[in-house]
């Protein structure tokens, strides 16, 4: 029993030769899932991202030692405009917030976001007044990485997370998941009490006093003083 | 066992030191001043003006200056031949809380003798006012920003008085204050809701950069960047 008989397909030849040599099929069948889903995950480019830290772990991955190259992403795109997956490393200060959303906003579907690091997952060890507790409050994200920098081995473990949730990915479904309404670019992913609970205090921050005085001033605005004071 | 000195490592084990212990301590005059010429002559001329001196980590002289009289003080300490402190390093400023003063800092250099000197002005908390030295040195313009921004200290006759380190648009105050709670004054969702609602392009107005214009030239006007473009 030869190959031609196991794999699918047809269009034997005698004279020309199949694919795999004289008498294999000429063609092969598959899923067109398959074959978009392939050229795909093969093919991500990655929009970096860097703040702080973690982008040096993530030029490291690029570099020669662990070559990012081989799994086709070496093309960093510094347009978003021509980019599959946002790899944001490092903290966001709130004053950033907006450059990060507009950049996502402006990337071409189909994209995925990969949350690198403690600070850009939720806010790290800066649980404090200037900086985001969590990328996820402002985008959606597909892969969190921890660490603190991940080394250049978690990045690439996070990359290949999101190839396989390519590989998973279907055309009948791809649209309805991946819609995004219009009305939504540039406002907050989540709702007041999705950031509410997404960015309440973690570990040691715990113990903080919310004021270090114990009194609480008066918002300089009426607007501040109907929000919820976490 | 031979006694061995007292090292750094050892106060470890103790934990943190109230402010409230060194105090005491610090608010005496240290240090001789006739070390440094121009505290010597700063005693002599403004006396009445120091309210004391203190000499830090072996060669940093320190001379807490009445602000009322600051900028007098500071364009004498510039501009007199024997001095010239010519280079404005650094303006900061510390807020040591429990209602005590802020103090703004300025940090000297003389390139010309070769001498650094720090001159600290403390200012009650109900009336954070001092004046600009942005006329004296171009470099104060932004420093001076930074701590308008940062502790809320309004700067008489600045140029260009806005925060230049928290977004324009900033509502919850000065953060490096004491009083200033560590996450903020408003809650996460408001403060996610207006920093994607801030309009990231009015940072870089076209009309802030003005290209070629020799504002660092002394014998141009003092006013920065602004009255350049209408020229």
């Amino acid at each position: 029993m030869g190959l031609g008989d196991v794999l699918p397909g047809g269009g034997v030849s005698k004279t020309t030769g199949g694919i795999l040599g004289p008498g294999t099929p000429t063609f092969l069948t598959s899923k067109v899932d398959a074959l978009i889903n392939w050229g795909r995950l093969n093919s991500l480019w990655p929009m970096p991202f860097g703040t702080a830290c973690c982008a040096i772990e993530m030029m490291a991955s690029a570099a020669s030692n662990y070559d990012l190259a081989r799994f086709g992403m070496e093309r960093m795109s510094f347009s978003p405009r021509q980019a599959d997956v946002l790899i944001c490393a490092g903290r966001v200060p709130y004053k950033l917030a907006p450059v990060l959303r507009r950049i996502w906003d402006q990337m071409p579907q189909p994209k995925w976001a990969i949350s690198m690091g403690a600070c850009a997952s939720s806010g790290g060890v800066f649980d404090v007044y200037s900086m985001v507790q969590g990328i996820d409050t402002i985008i959606p994200v597909d892969v969190y990485i921890p660490g603190c920098p991940p080394r250049p081995e978690g990045l690439i473990y996070g990359l290949m997370m999101v190839q396989e949730k390519i590989r998973q990915e279907s055309l009948t479904k791809h649209f309805e998941h991946r819609a995004e309404d219009p009305a939504t670019v540039g406002a907050p992913r989540a709702n007041d009490e999705q950031v509410v609970g997404l960015t309440g205090p973690f570990g040691n921050s715990t113990r903080q006093e919310r004021l270090s005085t114990g009194d609480i001033p008066t918002p300089e605005s009426d607007e501040a003083a109907d929000t919820i004071v976490t | 066992m031979t006694e061995r000195e007292m090292s750094g490592l050892d106060a470890v084990g103790e934990g943190p030191v109230s402010s409230d212990v060194t105090e005491s301590a610090s608010t005496q005059s240290t240090g001789d001043p006739s070390d440094h010429p121009s505290v010597e002559a700063l005693l002599e001329r403004y006396g009445d003006a120091v309210s004391r001196h203190r000499l830090n980590a072996g060669d940093q002289w320190v001379v807490w200056i009445d602000p009322t009289r600051s900028h007098e003080v500071l364009a004498w300490l510039k501009e007199d031949p024997d001095h010239l402190f010519d280079m404005m390093s650094d303006v900061t400023g510390v807020d040591y809380g429990k209602g005590r003063p802020v103090e703004v800092v300025y940090q000297m250099y003389s390139t010309t003798h070769g001498r650094a000197l720090r001159i600290r002005c403390p200012l009650p908390l109900d009336e954070l006012e001092i004046d600009s030295v942005c006329d004296l040195w171009k470099s104060a313009n932004w420093l001076e920003r930074e701590v308008y921004d940062l502790f809320g200290v309004t700067f008489r006759g600045h140029p260009d008085l806005r925060r230049i380190l928290m977004p324009s648009d900033y509502a919850e105050g000065h953060p490096l204050r004491k009083d200033f709670p560590l996450r903020g004054r408003f809650s996460r969702a408001e403060q996610t809701r207006r920093a994607l609602n801030q309009d990231v392009e009015r940072y870089y107005l076209a009309e802030d950069i003005v290209y070629g214009e020799p504002q660092y030239a002394p014998e141009v006007g003092t006013k920065g960047s602004q009255d350049g473009e209408e020229g």
